[in-house]
C-alpha cells in the first residue's frame, strides 16, 4: 500500500510546473553557505518554495536522503558541501560529488530523477550566489518537468 | 575575542581559494596544497642536498673550498647550490602558510591534535637544519653563527654547558664541530622523515603530493630567485676577525632570525621568547573550549561487514574486527572514539542504518525532509 502512495506522488510529481511552483529541499553540509540568520526553521529566507536541512558534512548524505526528499514531494533536490579541495573533514564533499555522480558506492538508485539532483560546492561567504542559484535550479527543474512530461 | 579573530581569518581565506578556484579549478588550486607544497620543498631538499653531499668536505681546512669549488667550478653547482638555500626558505615558508591554514580553519585540535604537536616539533627539527646548514659553509657568518649559538645554549642553567660542549663537539672549534653540524644537518633531516610520518597518522588518504602544474611552477619560482639571486659565500672563516653578530643583510630571516633576537634581548630574553612561544603554540588548542563528544557507534544486528564506513573515514577511527557472535556476516565495524571526528562520513558510506551519529540520526535527518516538505 504504502508503495503505492509513494509511487502515486512521483506521478503526480511529473506534471510540469512553473518556476514559481517548484519545491526544492537543499541537504547542506552546515560548513558550507553560511545560513545563520537565512532560515526560518527550514524556510530559506528569500527564495520560496526552498527547505535546506542542515547535516554535518555533505559527506553524511546518504543516497536515501536524496530518495526521501524526492519521496516527500521535492522537485528538485541539492545536495551541498563546501567547494571541493576544501573540506574540514578533508573528504566529505568529495564523496559526496562522486556519490552523486555514481562513482562511489552507495550508488542512488535509478529511480531517482537525476536531471532534478545537483550538487553544489559552496564556501560559507557564498550565501548571495547560493540564492542565486537556487532560483537559477528551479527554471532548470521546470524545463525539466516540462520534458519529462512531453517524453511521457 | 580569539573565536572572531579567527572566523575572520577564515573568511578572508575562503574569499581568496574562492578566487584561485575560479581562475585555476579548485584541482589546480595552490592553496589547497599547502600540506603537500613544504613536502614537495623537502623531496627538492633531499635530492639537491644529496648532491652537494657528494662533493662536500666538513673540515675547517676545506669545508670553505669544497663549497666554493661547488658553486664555482662544478657544472651546475651553482644551481644545485641556489636551490638548496631558496628550496629551504620556500619550504619554512609553505609551512607558515599551512599552520596559518589550518589554525584559522580550526583544523588543528581534538582529533588532529597529533599533528599539531607533530608540527611543532617539525618546525623545530628544521630550524635545527637550518641553523647547522649555514654554519656548513663556513664563510664568517657561519663562524658568528657557532660562537653565539653555543653562548646561546651554555646561557640555559643546569644543562646549558653539556649542551653548549656537545654542540662545539669538544671545548673549541675544531674539525669536530664540523662533523657535528653536518650531523645536525643531515641527521635531523632523516628524522625529519620520521617525525612526518607520525605527522601523517591518524590521517587516511593524506595530500602529499602537489599537481604536476603546481609542482612545475614552484620549482620554476625556485629556479628563478636562484637564479636572479645566486647563494654565494661571504669571506672565508676568520678566527682573528670574528664578527660580533651577523649582518642583517646577511640573515635568513626563516632560519636565522634567532640571531638578531640574541642581538636585540640576549640570551636569557631569547630563550624566554623561544620558550613562551613555544608554550602559546602548544597550548593554542586548549584556549578553544571542546564540545562533548559523541562518536559515531555502530548497530551490530544492522552491520553487514561491508568495509565501506572504514574505508570512507578521513581519520583511521573504523577498522573491522572478526565476528564471531553468530552472525552470518563474517566482519563488524568498530569505531575508536577518540579518533572520532562525528563528521558523519561512515553514515553517508553506509546504506544499512548500521552506522549512526548519536547526535543526528540519519532516520532523523530523513523525517526533518519529511517534516519540512510536508509542511505546506
Amino acid at each position: 500500500m504504502a508503495e503505492d502512495v509513494i509511487n502515486a506522488e512521483e506521478t503526480e510529481d511529473k506534471k510540469p510546473k512553473s518556476k514559481d511552483e517548484v519545491r526544492v529541499a537543499v541537504i547542506a553540509c552546515e560548513r558550507s553557505v553560511n545560513l545563520e540568520g537565512e532560515l526560518n526553521q527550514t524556510k530559506l529566507n528569500g527564495v520560496d518554495n526552498c527547505d535546506v536541512i542542515q547535516v554535518p558534512c555533505s559527506g553524511m548524505i546518504q543516497p536515501r536522503m536524496i530518495e526521501s526528499a524526492f519521496k516527500a514531494g521535492a522537485d528538485g533536490v541539492i545536495a551541498m558541501g563546501c567547494q571541493i579541495g576544501d573540506c574540514h573533514f578533508r573528504e566529505g564533499n568529495k564523496f559526496c560529488r562522486e556519490r552523486l555522480l555514481g562513482l562511489r558506492p552507495p550508488m542512488i538508485k535509478k529511480t531517482v530523477p537525476k536531471n532534478r539532483l545537483q550538487g553544489y560546492w559552496m564556501s560559507e561567504v557564498q550565501v548571495e550566489e547560493f540564492k542565486a542559484r537556487i532560483e537559477e535550479f528551479k527554471i532548470h527543474v521546470a524545463d525539466e518537468l516540462l520534458n519529462e512530461a512531453a517524453e511521457g | 575575542m580569539l573565536t572572531n579573530i579567527v572566523r575572520g581569518g577564515q573568511k578572508v581565506i575562503l574569499r581568496l581559494e574562492d578566487i584561485l578556484n575560479k581562475i585555476f579549478s579548485s584541482e589546480q588550486n595552490i592553496l589547497y596544497y599547502h600540506g603537500a607544497m613544504p613536502n614537495f620543498f623537502m623531496w627538492m631538499l633531499f635530492l639537491s642536498g644529496l648532491l652537494l653531499f657528494a662533493y662536500y668536505t666538513p673540515t675547517l681546512e676545506a669545508a670553505y673550498q669544497s663549497v666554493e669549488y661547488i658553486t664555482k667550478k662544478l657544472p651546475y653547482g651553482d644551481v644545485i647550490r641556489g636551490i638548496h638555500r631558496y628550496a629551504a626558505d620556500a619550504m619554512y615558508l609553505t609551512v607558515i602558510l599551512h599552520a596559518i591554514r589550518v589554525y584559522f580553519t580550526d583544523r588543528y585540535r581534538e582529533y588532529r591534535i597529533i599533528a599539531w604537536y607533530s608540527g611543532i616539533a617539525l618546525s623545530i627539527f628544521m630550524l635545527v637544519i637550518g641553523i647547522s646548514g649555514y654554519i656548513l659553509v663556513w664563510d664568517q657568518r657561519s663562524l658568528t653563527i657557532v660562537n653565539k649559538f653555543a653562548e646561546f645554549l651554555a646561557a640555559l642553567p643546569f644543562i646549558g654547558e653539556t649542551l653548549s660542549h656537545g654542540f662545539i663537539n669538544g671545548d673549541v672549534i675544531s674539525n669536530y664541530t664540523m662533523s657535528m653540524s653536518f650531523f645536525l644537518h643531515t641527521g635531523t633531516s632523516f628524522a625529519l622523515l620520521i617525525l612526518l610520518w607520525v605527522h601523517y597518522m591518524r590521517i587516511s588518504r593524506p595530500v602529499v603530493n602537489v599537481t604536476w602544474a603546481i609542482g612545475s611552477l614552484l620549482a620554476g619560482m625556485v629556479l628563478v630567485v636562484a637564479g636572479a639571486l645566486p647563494a654565494l659565500s661571504g669571506e672565508e672563516a676568520n678566527f682573528n676577525a670574528m664578527l660580533p653578530s651577523i649582518p642583517l643583510e646577511q640573515v635568513d630571516w626563516f632560519y636565522l632570525w634567532l640571531f638578531p633576537l640574541i642581538d636585540t634581548v640576549g640570551n636569557y630574553g631569547a630563550w624566554a621568547a623561544l620558550i613562551l612561544g613555544l608554550v602559546v603554540v602548544t597550548l593554542l588548542p586548549n584556549f578553544v573550549k571542546s564540545e562533548d563528544s559523541e562518536p559515531a557507534s555502530v548497530n551490530k544486528d544492522s552491520c553487514v561487514g561491508c568495509r565501506l564506513c572504514s574505508i570512507d573515514c578521513p581519520y583511521e577511527a573504523i577498522y573491522m574486527a572478526p565476528r564471531n557472535d553468530g552472525s552470518k556476516y563474517k566482519e563488524l565495524a568498530v569505531v575508536i572514539n577518540d579518533r572520532c571526528a562525528e563528521c558523519g562520513l561512515c553514515v553517508g558510506a553506509c546504506n544499512f542504518d548500521a552506522i549512526e551519529l548519536p547526535t543526528y540520526r540519519s532516520t532523523e535527518v530523513m523525517d526533518d525532509i519529511r517534516i519540512a516538505l510536508l509542511q505546506d
